[in-house]
This record gives structure tokens, C-alpha cells and sequence, in this order.
């Protein structure tokens, strides 16, 4: 697994897929630069997940973030 | 590579009886060794204790390699397991627990979507993949397209009780040869499967470079597999370094040692103590003999302590009886019966007296085909009739008994049930006794060898008074005595027999054979059909 990405240079098909998917959804109200972040630290955070699972699972934790009170 | 290496091993049970007293062996890399032994004897609790579920009282067991076990009692497995959780508890304990935590992080998230429980799972899901659980399931999916013909997504959520006992049975042995434990303990393994199933058993147990010590009673593939022998018998065990072939005559004559050291050890006993009388009168008018008869009184008590040496086993001895009755002569009469999705429609007659096997491959619907004439619940379509008198008895090891488990043999007789009269102490134990259960008698069903509890219930059909017998694989699971005594009493059954067998050596004492062919047809065959290219004349 290529899991030894230096912090902020993390990209791949995993962070792409969710970052525009919630700039959609999150865009209204937040920074496209503020989504991004989350998700690349998301992404940092969940290094050692397996490949398959990591883009639902990055998504999911960066939108708990970004809306920790749920809709 | 693996060995195992079981020394000075002595088990009691809970009852003080001394099952196993100082068992030494050694089973040495990628060797293929036979335990054997009669119903009872000890095999099971010997490999629950080199798996290390059991504690021996004395003695120790040393291994190498991870270890792969296949329990007696799979293919009779009848509780709410699914292929998943039977597949994953038979994987490396490293796996398993990955597995569990995956599991256990799972259920959480659907409690809660926080931070915390969001970031357990990740790990567990990188835990699995650490311990290589990608590859296993992987494995899996093998698997299960090799023992059923499905992948694994299609099947992980399938109970197991659905499947016949020749696929469990197949599905955890093409889980453990595949797998990557290097030690193989495999308690009856081809009980259940089918002559097919067998033969593919045989060859894997061949080509294999694992260490397998394996349970059997088929003398078939014990002859085809073992390069060595272990027997479990008289409380010890003792190892054949041949093959299945030069086996009997090395048991006979180990026995025919046995009793001549034993007959040896007696007669200087016999000499030592007269000689003892001889002294101690003579000691009476002579002091010098009066040392003497000191000196060999105190050889004969060291003779005496250190004991005789172990005299050859007794013989067990196993008489079966069935008994029956005259019925009409139409004992069966089937017009266009089909079992909804497992077979076409077919006709069949069977009349008084006829000695019905029942033969083809793994899932062919066998079983359930028994089950509806015994009475049960099984969806088809068609009729059928039993003729005048006809009772029918019905003997099935895949058939859970809960309500038997906790109650005593004795109990269970004197009880009786529907169709089965109950009988007093006296007539239960002296029938025990025929069976070789008498002391058996006062303990759990549940706590019975596997043997043990099919011998049971070949006495329960004893005692109900049935004309017609429906046995569902009668042999499994019984020693080679039992089995053949089975036999004797099928001969001198007054009565029509329908059997299913995988049993190839038990066909044979069959006159008819009605064949469950895997593309759905049923149809009878003048020989045994054992697969389905070929027809085949038995030995
Ligand atoms: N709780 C108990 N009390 C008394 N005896 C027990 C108890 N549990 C097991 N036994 C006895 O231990 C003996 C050994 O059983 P085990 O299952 O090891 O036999 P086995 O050699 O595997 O036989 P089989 O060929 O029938 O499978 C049997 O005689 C059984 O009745
Ligand atoms: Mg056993």
C-alpha cells in the first residue's frame, strides 16, 4: 500500500472522488480550499485503511467533519 | 512444515474412568498417519487434545506449524451457522480475531457515526487486510466454488445446516488443503461425501505436503493414504510405522507378544509363589531356610509391584438385532414423485423384503427423499403410499436430537417414545450390552462418541417395532466391527430395507440400487453406481 505520502501531497482517486462530491454538497457554505483540507487530512488520518474501502471511508469521516452536528 | 509430538499423555474422564494412560507418539513433517481405533476408544478426545481444547492429567504435546482442525461432527451441523462464520473459524487464529474485530467495529457503526468509531473500523479493515485477509478471501471464494459450485458472495450468508453433509464436510477440507495451516488433524473426514467425494479425498491426502493425522473407519482410503498407523486401544497407543496393507498382521501379532509376555509374566508369578510355600514350610525346621523364604518372599513382592505387563485388549463385542415383521408384499409405491427442484418425477416399487440402496453424488436429494416416506415434512409433489403393516423406522446421524442430549441412555430407554415401547434397567442394560454400550448406560447422550451414538440408535430401532427401515448412512461414523455387524443384522432383518450409502464395501450387500443421477434423473441400475461417467462393479 503506498501509504508513506508526505502530509498536504496526499491525491489520489480517493481524495478527487470525495472532494467533489462535498464541494456539492458543502459548497454553499464553506471554502472549496476549507473541503479540501478535510479531506486530505481525512485521507492522512485513515493511512493503513485497505484501497478499497479508503474513498467510502474518506468520504464518510470528512463529511462527519464538516457537519459534525449531522443532518 | 509440521510435526506433532504427543508424550506420556494420560487423560481420566469425569467419571475416574482411565480413558488414556502414558500415549507417546509422533507424527513427523508432511507425514500422513492413520488413527484408528474402535467406537470409543479415545481418538476424538486424543486430537481435542493435541489441538488443545482438552488438558491431559499428565503428559505433553509439542507442535510446529500452524494448526487446521476438522471436528468429528461437521456434516451434522445443524444450528444457525452460516458458511462465513464456519469458514472463518476454521482460518488461523490471527485471522479470526482480525475477522472479529472487523465484525464487532461494523455493528458499532451502525450504532454510531462518530469520529472515534469511524476510525476503529479503518483500522480493523487495515488489521484484516495486515493479517492477509484479502488473500483469504480470496481463498474463500476457491473454496466455495470447488465444494459447491457457487463464490462466495453468492454463499457467505447460507446457513450451513442447509447444505448436505458431504458439502460441509467438503467445504471445510477444501478450506484447511487449501489453507495455510501446515498440521492437519481431521476427525472422520469422509464420513458423509460422496464415492466421488471420497476418491478426490484420497488423492488430496496423497499430493498433499502437509502433516495430516487423520480419524477413519474406510478401510478403502485408510489403505489408499496411511503411511503409518496410530491405534488407540486398551487405554494406550502404539504405532504401526507401514501401511494399511501390512496393518492387521501387525496387530495380530503385537496382540499374540502381548498375551505371550503376559502368559510368560504369570507363570513365573505362579512359580515364584509356590516357591514362597515351599520355603516357608521347610522354614519351619531350619533357620538357614528360614532366610532363604525371607529373601524370596521380599523377590516375590518386587515381582508383584512392579506389575504385570498390559495384557492384549479384550475383543469388543458389538450384536446387533433387528427383528420386524411380515407385511404386505407392496411396501413402498411411488407414482411420479419429485421433490420440488432436486429431481424429475420417477415411479417406484418396492416390495416385502427388499434390500433398496440408494446411491448418488452429494446433494442429489437423498436424504430428503428418506425423510418424506419416514413421514417428515418435505415439499414434493406426486404420490405415494406405504403398504399394510408397513411401520416405518427412520435412522438419520444428520438428524439433531436435542431433546436426547441431556438424558442418559438408560433414561432415554426406560422413557420410551411414540412407536417405542420403554423398557425397565434390567432389559435397557443387558440391550446396552449387546451394543457394546453397557457403560455407557448411566452417561449423557451428549457425551457419546460419535460411534457410540449411532450404535445408539440402531438400538432404538431395535426396540420400535419397525418393518420397514429408512437409513440415511448408516455406516458413518460406526468402527469396522459395528459395521459389519450392522450388516449381519440387516440380513436377518425380517422386513424391506432402504438405504442411503456412500459406503462402498456396505452397497454391496444391497440387491437393488435406485440412483440419484446429478443431471436430476432417478432411475435403478442392475450394479452399484458410484460416479457418474462410469458404472461400476464392486470388488
Ligand atoms: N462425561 C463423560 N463421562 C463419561 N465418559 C465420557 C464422557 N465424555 C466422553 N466419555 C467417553 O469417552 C470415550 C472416548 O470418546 P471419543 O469421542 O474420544 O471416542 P472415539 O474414539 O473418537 O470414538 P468414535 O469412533 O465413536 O468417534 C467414550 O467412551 C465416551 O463415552
Ligand atoms: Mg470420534
Amino acid at each position: 500500500m503506498t501509504l508513506a505520502l508526505l502530509p498536504g501531497t496526499v491525491s489520489d482517486a480517493s481524495v478527487d472522488q470525495a472532494v467533489s462530491r462535498l464541494v456539492v454538497e458543502f459548497g454553499q457554505r464553506l471554502d472549496q480550499q476549507v473541503v479540501v483540507g478535510v479531506v486530505r487530512s481525512c485521507r492522512e488520518d485513515l493511512s493503513g485503511t485497505p484501497a478499497d474501502a479508503l474513498p467510502e471511508l474518506v468520504e464518510r469521516l470528512a463529511r462527519y467533519r464538516l457537519d459534525p452536528a449531522g443532518d | 512444515m509440521g510435526y506433532v509430538d504427543v508424550a506420556g499423555v494420560r487423560f481420566t474422564l469425569p467419571d475416574g474412568r482411565v480413558l488414556l494412560d502414558d500415549v507417546s507418539f509422533r507424527v513427523g513433517e508432511g507425514a500422513c498417519a492413520a488413527l484408528v481405533g474402535e467406537n470409543g476408544a479415545g481418538k476424538t478426545t486424543l486430537l481435542r487434545i493435541i489441538s488443545g481444547d482438552l488438558t491431559p492429567d499428565g503428559g505433553s504435546v509439542a507442535r510446529t506449524g500452524g494448526l487446521g482442525v476438522m471436528r468429528q461432527f461437521i456434516g451434522s451441523v445443524r444450528d444457525d451457522t452460516t458458511v462465513q462464520r464456519f469458514l472463518v473459524d476454521l482460518a488461523p487464529p490471527a485471522v479470526r480475531e482480525a475477522w472479529d474485530g472487523v465484525e464487532a467495529a461494523e455493528l458499532a457503526m451502525m450504532e454510531a457515526d462518530d469520529e472515534p468509531t469511524q476510525l476503529a473500523y479503518a483500522s480493523a479493515l487495515g488489521h484484516w487486510g495486515d493479517v492477509g485477509g484479502y488473500d483469504v478471501e480470496v481463498t474463500w471464494d476457491t473454496v466455495t466454488v470447488a465444494a459447491l459450485g457457487v463464490p462466495y458472495d453468492g454463499c457467505k450468508y447460507r446457513e450451513l445446516a442447509s447444505l448436505s453433509g458431504g458439502e460441509q464436510k467438503r467445504l471445510a477440507l477444501e478450506c484447511l488443503l487449501r489453507g495455510p495451516d501446515q498440521v492437519l488433524l481431521l476427525d472422520e473426514p469422509d464420513n458423509y461425501l460422496d464415492v466421488p467425494g471420497k476418491r478426490w479425498l484420497e488423492s488430496r491426502l496423497i499430493e498433499t505436503r502437509k502433516t495430516v493425522l487423520f480419524v477413519s473407519h474406510d478401510r478403502e482410503l485408510l489403505a489408499r493414504v496411511a503411511g503409518r498407523v496410530v491405534t488407540v486401544e486398551g487405554g494406550g497407543a502404539w504405532v504401526h510405522g507401514g501401511d494399511f496393507a501390512s496393518y492387521p498382521a501387525a496387530r495380530t501379532a503385537r496382540h499374540e507378544r502381548m498375551a505371550d509376555l503376559r502368559k510368560r509374566w504369570d507363570e513365573e508369578h505362579e512359580r515364584l509363589i509356590d516357591l514362597v510355600r515351599t520355603l516357608q514350610q521347610q522354614a519351619k525346621n531350619s533357620p538357614d531356610m528360614a532366610a532363604r523364604y525371607h529373601a524370596m518372599q521380599t523377590r516375590l513382592a518386587k515381582y508383584e509391584a512392579a506389575g504385570p505387563p498390559p495384557d492384549r485388549p479384550p475383543d469388543q463385542h458389538v450384536a446387533m438385532r433387528l427383528r420386524g415383521g411380515r407385511t404386505g408384499v407392496r411396501v413402498i409405491v411411488a407414482e411420479q414423485v419429485e421433490l420440488t427442484g432436486l429431481m424429475q418425477p420417477f415411479d417406484l416399487d418396492v416390495d416385502y423384503g427388499d434390500r433398496v440402496a440408494v446411491l448418488g453424488s452429494n446433494g442429489a436429494g437423498k436424504s430428503h427423499f428418506l425423510r418424506l416416506l419416514a413421514g417428515q415434512d418435505v415439499a414434493h409433489t406426486g404420490d405415494w403410499r406405504l403398504g399394510a403393516r408397513v411401520v416405518p423406522g427412520f435412522f438419520a446421524q444428520t438428524h439433531a436430537h436435542p431433546e436426547w442430549l441431556d438424558r442418559t441412555l438408560v433414561d432415554l430407554l426406560w422413557h420410551g417414545e411414540p412407536g417405542r415401547p420403554g423398557v425397565d434397567r434390567g432389559r435397557a442394560m443387558a440391550t446396552l450390552r449387546r451394543y457394546g454400550l453397557a457403560a455407557q448406560g448411566d452417561q449423557l447422550f451428549r457425551s457419546l462418541s460419535g460411534g457410540q451414538q449411532a450404535r445408539f440408535q440402531v438400538l432404538l430401532l431395535e426396540l420400535s417395532g419397525a418393518t420397514l427401515l429408512l437409513l440415511d448412512e448408516p455406516t458413518d461414523n460406526l468402527d469396522v466391527l459395528s459395521a459389519e455387524s450392522l450388516e449381519e443384522a440387516l440380513g436377518a432383518f425380517d422386513g424391506t430395507v432402504m438405504a442411503v450409502t456412500h459406503d462402498r464395501w456396505f452397497a454391496r450387500t444391497f440387491d437393488r440400487f435406485l440412483v440419484f443421477g446429478s443431471d436430476g434423473r432417478v432411475y435403478e441400475a442392475p450394479e452399484p453406481v458410484f460416479d457418474e461417467a462410469r458404472v461400476q462393479r464392486t470388488r
